[in-house]
C-alpha cells in the first residue's frame, strides 16, 4: 500500500506541476465570454444555458486533459527509462498502474473541483441561480472522466501515448452514446446485428445514464437509486480496465 | 505467489520482510530455474540462517530481443555464465553490445531470460541499482527522490529521513537536495544516483557505468564511496569500459564478447603471460 | 503539456465557430427557410444530449426570430424550430411562452395555441401557460363560445398553486359583461410581468393604446394594476409608458 501511496504522490506531483491547473483558468476565462455573451442572446435563460453549456465545456476540457496526460502516464516512465528505477525495487506492476491512476486522479479531482466550483459561483453571479446539482453533475463527470483515465492507461501499456489518447476520446464518445447503441439493437430483426449490439453496449461504459444535466436544468428529475447503481458499475469498470492493464503490463520487459 | 512469470517480486513483503532479516544478517536463498526447453520459471526456496557463498551467479542465459522497427531478432545473451562472491567488487568488461546491461537487468528482474539460471544470493529488497545514463523525474528535488526510493522499500518515515540526509552528504549534494533534478549536472545526476541505489542499505549494489560524465573530481569520488562500500562487506558489482578504474577498484573481473563471458577471474591474474597490463589482456580477450 | 494546450485552444476555437454560426442566420430574402430536422433524429439520443440540442435550437430559434422581425417579418421556420425545441425538452416553459407570441406574429395563431397547450400538458403547473392560452383566446380568438374558453383557461391557471390572485380574479369577472378595457389592461400587465422583452415589447404597446392618454390618469391607472411584479420591472414599465 505504501509503495502505491508512493507512486501515487509521485504521479500527482508529476501531473500538477505539469501547468495542468492552467486548465482551469482558460477554462474559467472561456467561460466568463460565454456567459456574458449567452447572457444577451438567451432571453432570460441565462442560467439554463450557462448550466447547460458550462456542464458540456467542463467536461470536454476534463476528458481532453485527462486522456492526453493519461495516454503519457505510463509510456513517459519508459520512454524515459525511469521504469529501471522503480522496478528494479520491490514494486509489483500492479501497485505501479493502480498507483499511476490514483496520482492522475487525484489532478484531476482538483481540476473538476475547480471548474464546478467556477461555474456554480458565475451562474450565481450572472444569473441569480445556484443549484447544488450541479455540483452533484460536476461530481459525476469526474467520475466518466476517471472510467477514461483508466481505459487510456489501458490502451497505453502497449499502444503509444497518441493512439491510446486517440482511444481513449473514443470510448468517451462511444461511452456517451450508448444510449443509442441501445436502440440500434432494436432496428431490425437480424440476431446478428441485436447480438452484436448487444456486445458492444456491454463493452463501453454507459456513460448516458450517470448523465444528469437535464436535472440541472430541470427538464428531469435525477433517479438517484439509478445512479448509484450506475455509477457502482462504472467504477467496477475502471477497476476491470486497471487489472487487465496489469495484466498486459506483467509481460512487459523494460 | 505474486507476479509468476513476470519476474517480477514474488514475495510481496520483500520489502519489509527482507530487510528486517537482512539486518540480522540471515538471509534467505532465491534459486531460479530454468526447463530444458527453455521455458523461464520462477521458484522460492527461503533456507533461513544460510548464507550463501555466491552472491549471484548465473548460468547459461540466454536472451533474443526484437530490435528495430522491423523487429529484427537480436540474440543478445548466448550463455552468458559468471558468479560473484560475497564481499567482491565484481567488474563486468566489455565492448558495447556485449550484453552487459542486458545480464544486468535479467538479474534485476527487468527482463526475463529465454534460458538459464539466476541464483541471487539476497533478496531483491537488499539490491541497490544504479542505472546507465540514470534518468529520473526531474520535477522532483534530490531529497524527494530519496524519499521517493525510499517509500518504495517500504522504509519507515525516520529511517528514510535519516538516511536521506546521510547519503546527501556522503555524495555531496547537501546543498542541491532541495533543488529540482531538472536543474542538476550530469555529474550531479550520477552522484543522486548512487545515494538512491544505497538508500535501503543494500547488501548487493549493481552500478552500471557509474564513472559517465564525472569530472575527476566526481570520480574520485565515486572511487572512495565503492571503496567504502567494500569496508562495509557490501558486494559491489559495476559495468564500466574505463578499464583503469576496473584495474584500480576491482577483485574479480568477467570479460564479456558478443553476448558470452569469454574470461572470469581475479583482477590480479587479468594480465597477459608476456607482461602488460589488463588493457592489453582485454584487448586479446575481445579480439580473439 | 503544450501539445494539451494546442489541442484545448483549438476546440475552444471550434466551439467558438460553431457556436457563433448556429446563432447567425445568414437571411436571404429569396428563402427564408432553414433546414431543421425533425425531432426523431434525435430521440434516440440519451435525455442530456436531448437538452443540450434544444438548448443550443433555442438559442437559434431566438436569433432567427429577432433578425426576421428586424428584416423581412417572415418566419416560415418559426414552427418547426418550436416544435423541436419543445420536443426535445418538453419542460422548457419559457420555449412555449416565448413560442407562442412569436408564432402570433408570424400569423401562426392555430399553432401558438397548440403549442401552449401542448406547454400545458406537459407542465400542469406552468401557470403562465395556461393564463397565456386565456389571453389567446380572448383577444384573438373568434366565435361566441372564445369568453367562456378564455375564463376556462384562467381557472385552471388559478388552479395552480402559487398562482397569483389577479387570475382567480380574471377567471370570476372574465364572464361578466362590460369592464373589457380593464381585463385586457390586466391581461397585458401579466403578459409584461411574466414575459421576455419581445412579449415586454408587445405589451407596451398594447398597454399605451388602453391606458388613458392624459399623464396624471395614467399615473394613476399603473398605480392601480394589481398585477405584481419586480421592482425593476415596475419601472422599467412606468418608464416605458411615461415616456412623454
Amino acid at each position: 500500500m505504501n509503495r502505491m501511496a508512493a507512486v501515487a504522490l509521485n504521479t500527482f506531483k508529476e501531473t500538477i506541476r505539469d501547468r495542468v491547473l492552467l486548465v482551469i483558468v482558460v477554462f474559467a476565462l472561456a467561460m466568463i465570454v460565454a456567459a456574458l455573451w449567452l447572457a444577451s442572446i438567451s432571453l432570460g435563460e441565462t442560467a439554463r444555458m450557462m448550466q447547460d453549456f458550462g456542464l458540456v465545456a467542463v467536461t470536454a476540457f476534463g476528458v481532453i486533459v485527462a486522456v492526453f496526460v493519461a495516454g503519457t502516464l505510463v509510456r513517459k516512465e519508459v520512454e524515459k527509462r525511469t521504469v529501471f528505477v522503480v522496478f528494479s525495487k520491490p514494486v509489483r506492476r500492479g501497485e505501479f498502474i493502480t498507483g499511476k491512476f490514483l496520482g492522475l486522479s487525484l489532478t484531476m479531482a482538483v481540476v473538476l473541483a475547480g471548474m464546478g466550483a467556477f461555474l456554480f459561483l458565475l451562474t450565481w453571479l450572472v444569473a441569480g441561480v445556484s443549484s447544488w446539482v450541479l455540483l452533484a453533475a460536476t461530481g459525476l463527470v469526474y467520475l466518466q472522466v476517471l472510467v477514461v483515465i483508466a481505459v487510456t492507461i489501458f490502451f497505453s501499456t502497449f499502444s503509444s501515448a497518441l493512439l491510446a489518447s486517440v482511444l481513449g476520446i473514443c470510448v468517451f464518445a462511444a461511452g456517451q452514446l450508448s444510449h443509442n447503441v441501445l436502440s440500434l439493437s432494436r432496428l431490425g430483426d437480424s440476431a446478428l446485428l441485436k447480438g452484436l449490439s448487444w456486445v458492444i453496449y456491454l463493452l463501453i461504459p454507459n456513460f448516458s445514464a450517470v448523465d444528469i444535466k437535464p436535472g440541472v436544468v430541470g427538464e428531469a428529475t435525477a433517479a438517484w437509486d439509478d445512479i448509484a447503481l450506475w455509477s457502482g458499475y462504472l467504477a467496477a469498470y475502471a477497476m476491470v480496465a486497471l487489472v487487465i492493464a496489469t495484466l498486459v503490463f506483467n509481460r512487459r520487459e523494460f | 505467489m505474486g507476479e509468476g512469470v513476470s519476474g517480477g517480486w514474488a514475495n510481496k513483503d520483500s520489502g519489509r520482510e527482507r530487510y528486517a532479516v537482512a539486518g540480522d544478517g540471515m538471509l534467505p536463498l532465491e534459486t531460479t530455474v530454468a526447463r530444458p526447453s527453455g521455458r523461464y520459471e520462477e521458484r522460492m526456496e527461503t533456507e533461513k540462517g544460510q548464507l550463501s557463498q555466491k552472491a549471484v551467479a548465473v548460468r547459461e542465459l540466454r536472451k533474443t530481443v526484437a530490435v528495430g522497427f522491423r523487429r529484427r531478432k537480436v540474440e543478445i545473451l548466448r550463455g552468458t555464465s559468471f558468479a560473484v562472491n560475497e564481499g567482491d567488487v565484481f567488474g563486468m568488461l566489455g565492448p558495447n553490445g556485449a550484453g552487459k546491461t542486458t545480464a544486468l537487468k535479467i538479474i534485476l528482474g527487468l527482463m526475463r531470460p529465454d534460458a538459464g539460471a539466476i541464483d541471487l544470493g539476497v533478496a531483491r529488497a537488499a539490491v541497490g541499482y544504479l542505472p546507465e545514463n540514470p534518468y529520473f523525474y526531474d520535477y522532483l528535488s534530490g531529497r524527494e527522490l530519496l524519499q521517493f526510493c525510499g517509500r518504495l522499500f517500504g522504509l519507515p518515515e525516520r529511517v528514510r529521513r535519516e538516511r536521506a540526509a546521510r547519503l546527501l552528504a556522503q555524495v555531496g549534494l547537501e546543498e542541491a537536495a532541495d533543488r529540482q533534478l531538472r536543474r542538476y549536472s550530469k555529474g550531479m545526476l550520477q552522484r543522486i544516483g548512487i545515494a538512491q541505489a544505497l538508500i535501503n542499505d543494500p547488501h548487493l549494489v549493481f552500478l552500471d557505468e557509474p564513472m559517465t560524465g564525472l569530472d575527476p573530481l566526481g570520480r574520485v569520488e565515486v572511487k572512495r564511496i565503492i571503496q567504502g562500500l567494500r569496508e562495509q562487506g557490501r558486494t559491489v558489482l559495476f559495468n564500466s569500459h574505463i578499464l583503469a578504474d576496473v584495474e584500480e577498484l576491482c577483485t574479480r573481473v568477467a570479460i564479456m564478447r558478443a553476448g558470452t563471458v569469454v574470461w572470469e577471474g581475479a583482477v590480479a591474474e587479468a594480465k597477459p603471460p608476456d607482461g602488460g597490463n589488463l588493457e592489453d589482456f582485454f584487448i586479446a580477450a575481445v579480439s580473439a | 503539456m503544450r501539445r494539451v494546450f494546442v489541442i484545448v485552444a483549438l476546440l475552444a476555437g471550434l466551439a467558438g465557430v460553431a457556436a457563433f454560426q448556429l446563432t447567425q442566420r445568414h437571411v436571404t430574402n429569396a428563402d427564408a427557410r432553414v433546414f431543421v430536422p425533425s425531432s426523431r433524429f434525435y430521440l434516440d439520443f440519451s435525455p442530456s444530449f436531448r437538452t443540450t440540442i434544444a438548448d443550443a435550437y433555442w438559442l437559434s430559434t431566438v436569433q432567427y426570430y429577432g433578425e426576421h422581425l428586424k428584416s423581412d417579418a417572415r418566419f416560415d421556420s418559426l414552427g418547426a424550430m418550436l416544435d423541436l425545441v419543445t420536443e426535445l425538452s418538453p419542460r422548457f416553459v419559457r420555449a412555449y411562452q416565448f413560442g407562442a407570441y412569436a408564432l402570433l406574429d408570424a400569423g401562426e395563431g392555430q399553432k401558438a395555441y397548440g403549442l401552449l397547450q401542448r406547454g400545458w400538458r406537459r407542465n400542469p403547473d406552468a401557470w403562465q401557460l395556461a393564463a397565456a392560452a386565456g389571453m389567446l383566446v380572448y383577444m384573438y380568438g373568434e366565435g361566441e363560445t372564445k369568453v367562456q374558453i378564455a375564463a376556462d383557461w384562467y381557472r385552471q391557471a388559478a388552479a395552480v398553486a402559487g398562482s397569483p390572485d389577479y387570475v382567480s380574479r380574471l377567471a370570476a369577472t372574465l364572464l361578466q359583461k362590460g369592464g373589457e378595457r380593464d381585463k385586457a389592461i390586466t391581461m397585458w400587465a401579466q403578459v409584461y410581468a411574466e414575459g421576455d422583452e419581445y412579449a415586454r415589447q408587445k405589451a407596451v404597446a398594447a398597454l399605451d393604446e388602453l391606458l388613458p392618454a392624459r399623464c396624471d390618469e395614467r399615473i394613476a391607472a399603473l398605480a392601480a394594476l394589481d398585477v405584481p411584479m419586480t421592482p425593476d420591472r415596475r419601472a422599467e414599465l412606468s418608464a416605458a409608458l411615461l415616456r412623454d
